[in-house]
């Protein structure tokens, strides 16, 4: 349904705020993500420093998105689209704020071991990264161009991050057979991977609310799983 | 279950259309909500439930309206009797210039219910309390209902409805003129009346239909837009029209 704009022009402009928010913390994280990923794929730890850094203010866009949310339901009362918009918008600020604090976890990590790792690990998980990255990216498009086929593209492939994670993890582990003296930083890579996989779930989540928001129904089937 | 069965309902006040081929579907205990911008045909179609539009000169009412097989639009019902079992409770609370007592024992007594006097005083005091009221006015049964605060002139006026036993009660925007806790309070009421009887309630709140009803029907210029389960109707309704309506982004 395309939507005419509300006789009450603040309460328009109220939902428009909301939205436009979600684009700010969306494009925030996706940066952050982006930094996080850069810093192994250009061994410059300064931007898994910036990606630590910029999570504050991830975290300050989900208060925020909770208090408009808030008001908006005390005072408004929405209905129909304009409920689905206000929830959807609680939950989708939640997994972007998830989103980030996994990037942040990766560099804080990453800032422990160094970026001089074993090649054929960081490969896999820069290809992994950029994947989800992509997921993200493609979701939070969906979310502002009310695209519902895209967001049903981005849950039914969060099953290639699913198999990326498991070959790479089965990858690690050889590595660290071959060289237990990677032992340390390998097992900080291992949770690094697993954050990658956790990324491409909210993601999904995403995916998920957006489709609700479009259509006021779930998403339903079970979800490819890798 | 069906109550009320209303079927290509069309209604002209002299060669004006009010309503156009409007059907629905009244279920038994259930409260269903009419919402839709003034003049939609809303408190038409309720008129229609208890024959309220054969007042007004005018007006001509087609089509067919079944409440339990009992055609409602037929020239040889009685309609004395009809609204003995279709009640209505009305914007403004308009008790009679009697006592709170009188108010109640009205119904009962021009439709020869009651047998004695303790009879009547047990029909009044259940219908009080089915109201809601009885606490508050048990010492005064004595005094003049019109001295009553709106919100308990409007509990008095449900209990006169419901003193009669009736199957179904029409309410035609029965809180607008009351605070919010008078409003709980016959929010409240609505919840416990429909364990017992069929509720339709026209209201310009779409948080107050949200609230009582379990079905909605939605009416523009006359026709019923969308008619479905209340929380379908507001969380995802099926009509841009209905949408934009319950949003407030009409016009």
């Amino acid at each position: 349904m395309s939507e005419k704009p509300h006789i009450v022009k603040s309460y328009e402009e109220q939902l428009q705020l909301l939205k436009d928010t979600i684009v700010k913390m969306g494009t925030g994280v996706e940066k952050q993500l982006e930094n996080t990923i850069q810093s192994l794929v250009k061994k410059d730890i300064s931007l898994a420093e910036k990606s630590i850094k910029d999570d504050e203010l991830t975290d300050k866009y989900e208060i925020n998105i909770e208090e408009q949310v808030v008001n908006l339901i005390a005072l408004r009362q929405p209905m129909a689209i304009d409920l689905r918009e206000t929830v959807v918008a609680l939950k989708v600020s939640s997994d972007l704020e998830r989103i980030g604090d996994l990037a942040k976890n990766i560099s804080k990590r990453l800032t422990k071991i160094g970026t001089d790792l074993p090649n054929d690990i960081t490969k896999n998980f820069e290809i992994a990264g950029l994947k989800a990255s992509k997921q993200v990216n493609a979701v939070l498009n969906s979310y502002l161009h009310r695209a519902k086929d895209t967001a049903e593209n981005v849950w039914n492939s969060d099953e290639e991050i699913d198999q990326m994670t498991n070959s790479n993890m089965e990858a690690a582990v050889k590595h660290l057979e071959k060289n237990k003296k990677d032992i340390q930083k390998v097992t900080q890579l291992l949770f690094m991977l697993k954050n990658i996989e956790r990324i491409g779930d909210h993601a999904t989540n995403i995916a998920e609310q957006v489709y609700f928001l479009i259509t006021g129904d779930y998403l339903e089937g079970d979800r490819p799983k890798g | 279950m069906s109550k009320i069965k209303a079927e290509n309902v069309n209604v002209y006040y002299g060669s004006k259309q009010a309503l156009f081929d409007v059907s629905i579907d009244i279920a038994e205990k259930e409260v269903t909500a009419l919402i839709g911008p003034s003049g939609c045909g809303k408190s038409t179609f309720l008129r229609c439930l208890n024959r309220m539009n054969d007042v007004i000169e005018i007006c001509r009412v087609e089509g067919s309206i079944k409440m339990d097989n009992l055609e409602l639009n037929s020239r040889k019902l009685d309609v004395v009797r009809l609204r003995e079992k279709v009640g209505m409770v009305f914007q403004k609370p308009n008790p009679f210039p009697k006592t709170i007592y009188e108010n109640v024992a009205y119904g009962p007594t021009i439709h020869g219910i009651a047998q004695s006097k303790e009879e009547m005083d047990q029909i009044v005091e259940t219908s009080l309390k089915k109201a809601a009221l009885w606490n508050e006015v048990k010492d005064r049964l004595d005094e003049i209902g019109t001295g009553l605060s709106g919100g308990q002139q409007q509990r008095l006026c449900i209990a006169r409805a419901i003193s009669v036993s009736p199957e179904v009660i029409l309410m035609d925007e029965p809180c607008s003129a009351l605070d919010p806790i008078a409003t709980a309070q016959i929010e409240e009421l609505i919840d416990d009346l429909k364990k017992e009887v069929t509720i339709v309630i026209v209201t310009h709140s779409m948080s107050q239909a949200a609230r009582v009803s379990q079905k909605t029907g939605f009416f523009h210029l006359g026709k019923l837009i969308e008619f479905g389960p209340t929380d379908k109707i507001f969380k995802n309704p099926d009509n841009q029209q209905t949408q934009d309506y319950i949003t407030g982004r009409f016009g």
